[in-house]
């Protein structure tokens, strides 16, 4: 039996309290010699001797409740003698991005994952996570090989993209404080990690990595759109040699046009496919590429033209040519993709004469200012989050933190902090790189370093995750919960007042990518990569129909995998280490602490303490009521 | 009526009772001598009956004794009083088991009994009638024989003077004992706090009655074990067996005060029922108080 709070039993000292109570307690000082005793001997009172009995079970009772609560509060664990003889752990991190699903590739990989499990000494406790777009524990630490085996066997390829960071970190939650290792299976792509990423991993865990290999010659379709009358398809070839590309288009599942080309080794080549007419909705390039990586052969696009979304922005007067300037011709600008929004301004006093249909139709909203903004208004906005709708909010002096609460339903709050000191501006570094608001800028994503910040606000919110920070370490851009909605939370302005934002190139991409995420449902967007897929969408690739929101239509949809993974660009370890800092942890193996709470939250002794001290009082009650 | 002698006899015939007594109005003398003669039904009725003194007629009086002849030659109605003598033999058993000794210091239910006990001798012996006393506990203690002997008395007063408390009561034994002893019907006057078990004891009495003997029944209680005033948790100590019983007065109060009301009850409805006269006596009162209520219930019934 161990404790995770041992400091708590002193408080069973607490139960000397009742037994110093009972000792010191003093029989009642006035003894009668009475003559009529025997008329008392049938009312509700205590012969002596029945009276010290039931006061020794009180006292019995009292002091179980005092020590159960202090070994409540204790939180006592087991620890199984073969867990707690282990003196480290073997973590296998398992790759499981599609660029492992080319024939025999997942096996070989398995095969190395086996591997490791049975090379781990004999002393370790053996787990097993695997990881592609994020990672997940699929055989807590055990000594059990066995269980971490058939937690191998039973991994299978996904369609997701590569993240050393998601695995890396996982691992060395699932390892502990303990010595031990983590070997980490698989094909090296240089595309898992971000550029300039770094991870810590606690410096008693040794980093071993089992290479699955390069890829096979692989053709991958990479990029896809409509353009006229025709489909524009990027092919990379990732092999060695010089490869025919051949592409077949189809239509709403009916073959419709071939293409071919030639793409050199490591070439990247567009292949135009001439549509039919009339034409369909739903396309699906197919190549041939039996040998390479089946993932990336396919690529789902949706033809038809769709109206452009409708942005609401909310300011001071409802004029965004004057208080929104900036954001609006942002907005107006076209994207990369072809795909703009249009606008509507509206004051938080129009907003609020709104009815919920009105609102509806926008795709997201931008609320730069909470002037005028009423209950009703709040109370319509809040529901329209709830109901799937994405909010930014844009901390500025027009901005009030709790109409902004009440108007998304989040808990969020805004408190104004010192400008910057001359001659160190704040600078934006997003904490997650593979958020879709930051996704574009991909290796771009220092230029954010190029905004400053002159004045921000101090941003939080129960349940908010940082998607952006600081370099002063504040949080810059948070996503906070509400309902099916999302609302991000920017800690400076949009408007030039407060930061340089709008006049650097990222401004537009930003506020593109930012508007495309808070739409969700509600965005026209077509196109989506697997993990940034609306909510509910199936994390696999294909056409998607989109139920109706707010009285509008289904919509048509396409989910891709991410292209990268198809890069065969590959890192050496010794590359695929320097992204690894060891982290050096004071004190006294935290692993084992952190193992003692996972054992501890596993066994929840606890609750049982807990429930036996509500008897003992209960009983203590009774027994008491009976006293009196 | 003063009372000379050592101060052992003063100490049970307390002057102030005494004279308490003697000076209510005319009819203290009457009341007195009432009990005298009222109160002992005599046995032998005629034996010795001699002139007292002419009253005048009150309503309620007997019309056969008023003298006609004074009233030819007064034109008023005076009644005739009788000094009657008896030979009645009353035997006084007073209970000397522990639980007599509760009480506050000085006027604990035993002396309060032994005085009621000396108060009642004086008078029987004032009257000529033999006095006998039986000290008891679960047992006879004490036992002195009936007799109407001018020196007696002084036996009774020095012998209720020495008794001590003795062990548990057991009301029955004792007088199955006395009733074996009594070759002549008479009078049982038994002080008690009859703190026993009341079948017993009303069994006993019965047998007393059934066989022409009759009976008086002093129940002595305390204030205390009346209206049980105690306020604060108590470990109340049996005086007899010394058991002990822990209680919150507050909240025994009614169930205690229920119990010894329906025990008193009994006895009263029980004794009552088979003509044997029964007084709760309330050692916070006066003891006077305790007599006149006798003597009024024996002057209201003779």
């Amino acid at each position: 039996m161990s404790f995770l709070s041992p400091l708590f039993l002193l408080g069973a000292l607490a139960a000397a309290v009742p037994i110093v109570l009972h000792l010191l307690r003093k029989e009642p000082d006035t003894t009668v010699k009475f003559a009529a005793v025997t008329m008392l001997e049938d009312a509700p009172v205590e012969h002596a001797d029945r009276r010290r009995l039931r006061e020794l079970l009180l006292l019995a009772l009292r002091v179980a409740a005092l020590l159960l609560l202090a070994l409540a509060f204790a939180r006592p664990f087991l620890t199984s003698d073969a867990a707690g003889a282990a003196t480290g752990a073997t973590i296998v991190a398992l790759d499981t991005s599609f660029s492992l699903s080319a024939p025999g590739r997942f096996a070989a990989a398995q095969a190395l994952a086996r591997a490791a499990i049975d090379d781990a000494p004999g002393e370790h406790l053996v787990g097993v996570v695997t990881f592609a777009d994020g990672a997940q524990v699929v055989q807590a630490p055990t000594v059990d090989r066995t269980l971490a085996r058939a937690a191998i066997d039973g991994a299978r390829a996904g369609f997701g993209a590569t993240r050393y960071r998601a695995a890396l970190a996982t691992a060395a939650d699932s390892i502990g404080g303990r010595a031990g290792r983590v070997v980490v299976v698989t094909d090296l792509q240089a595309s898992g990690w971000d550029s300039g990423e770094r991870v810590d991993v606690p410096a008693q865990v040794e980093l071993e990595i089992a290479d699955v290999g390069v890829l096979p010659a692989n053709l991958a379709v990479t990029a896809a759109r409509r353009s006229g009358d025709r489909i524009v398809a990027t092919v990379r070839n990732g092999g060695n040699e010089r490869r025919d590309v051949r592409l077949h288009l189809e239509i709403d599942g009916v073959a419709a046009a071939d293409a071919a080309a030639t793409a050199g080794a490591g070439q990247t080549v567009d292949v135009a496919i001439p549509l039919p007419t009339p034409t369909g909705n739903a396309a699906t390039l197919i190549l041939d590429d039996s040998d390479g990586i089946p993932a990336d052969d396919r690529r789902y696009l949706v033809l038809s033209e769709s109206s452009r979304p409708v942005v609401l922005v909310v300011t001071n007067a409802g004029d965004i040519g004057r208080d929104a300037f900036y954001a609006q011709q942002a907005l107006l600008a076209t994207g990369a993709d072809g795909a703009s929004f249009d606008l509507d301004g509206a004051s938080g006093a129009q907003l609020s004469g709104w009815d919920t249909a009105t609102l509806a139709r926008h795709a997201a909203v931008l609320l730069l200012s909470t002037h005028g903004i009423d209950q009703r208004g709040r109370e319509l906005l809040a529901a329209y989050v709830r109901g799937g709708g994405g909010v930014l909010v844009a901390a500025s002096p027009d901005v009030d933190a709790q109409v902004a609460a009440g108007a998304t339903g989040t808990a969020i709050d805004m408190i104004a902090l010192p400008p910057a000191p001359a001659g160190a501006p704040r600078v934006l570094a997003p904490a997650d790189l593979r958020h879709p608001v930051f996704r574009a800028f991909s290796s771009d994503a220092a230029t954010l370093g190029l905004v400053t910040f002159r004045q921000v606000v101090a941003v939080r919110g129960t349940g908010c995750q940082p998607l952006a920070q600081f370099s002063s370490g504040e949080p810059a851009l948070i996503e906070c919960p509400s309902g099916e909605g999302r609302v991000l939370v920017l800690a400076s302005d949009l408007d030039s007042r407060w930061n340089d934002f709008p006049t650097h190139a990222t401004f537009v991409p930003f506020l593109h990518e930012t508007v495309t995420y808070l739409g969700g449902n509600r965005s026209r967007t077509a196109g989506f990569v697997i993990g940034s897929a609306p909510v509910g969408v199936p994390a696999e690739p294909g056409h998607r129909v989109l139920p109706a929101a707010d009285g509008g239509q289904e919509r048509l949809i396409a989910v891709n995998i991410d292209g990268r993974e198809s890069d065969p660009a590959r890192l050496t370890a010794d590359e695929f280490r320097a992204a690894v800092v060891p982290l050096q942890q004071e004190g006294r193996a935290p692993g084992d602490a952190l193992e003692a709470r996972q054992q501890e939250e596993q066994q929840n002794f606890w609750r049982y303490a807990i429930l036996l001290m509500i008897a003992v009082l209960v009983a203590e009650s009774l027994v008491g009521a009976r006293a009196a | 009526m003063a009372v000379g002698g050592p101060a052992g006899e003063r100490r049970f015939l307390d002057p102030a009772v005494l004279a308490r007594l003697g000076t209510l109005e005319l009819k203290a003398r009457t009341i007195v001598e009432g009990f005298i003669s009222g109160l002992h039904r005599s046995p032998f009725k005629g034996f010795s009956v001699e002139f007292a003194e002419y009253r005048q007629y009150m309503p309620g009086d007997d019309l056969a004794t008023i003298d006609w002849k004074v009233y030819a030659r007064s034109d008023r109605h005076y009644i005739k009083k009788f000094e009657e003598e008896t030979n009645l033999g009353c035997h006084i058993m007073l209970d000397v088991s522990a639980s007599m000794a509760y009480g506050s210091p000085g006027m604990t239910k035993l002396e309060y009994g032994s005085c009621l006990a000396a108060s009642l001798a004086y008078l029987m012996n004032r009257q000529r009638d033999a006095v006998g006393l039986t000290a008891f506990d679960d047992g006879i203690v004490t036992m002195l024989p009936a007799s109407a002997r001018p020196g007696h008395l002084r036996g009774v007063l020095v012998t209720l003077d020495r008794l001590t408390i003795g062990k548990q009561t057991n009301v029955s034994k004792p007088l199955q004992q006395l009733a074996e002893s009594l070759s002549k019907r008479g009078m049982v006057v038994l002080i008690s706090d009859l703190l026993d078990d009341p079948e017993r004891v009303i069994r006993g009495l019965k047998h007393f009655q059934f066989r022409g003997t009759d009976v008086i029944v002093f129940q002595v209680l305390h204030v205390d074990e009346l209206s049980f005033p105690f306020n604060r948790a108590t470990r109340f100590e049996d005086l007899e067996t010394d058991r002990q019983v822990t209680a919150v007065p507050a909240i025994v109060r009614d169930h205690y005060l229920e119990a010894m009301q329906g025990l008193i009850e009994r006895y009263r409805r029980e004794l009552g029922a088979v003509g044997i006269d029964y007084h709760l006596v309330d050692t916070s009162q006066p003891l006077e108080l305790s007599l006149l209520a006798y003597l009024s219930t024996r002057s209201r019934d003779y």
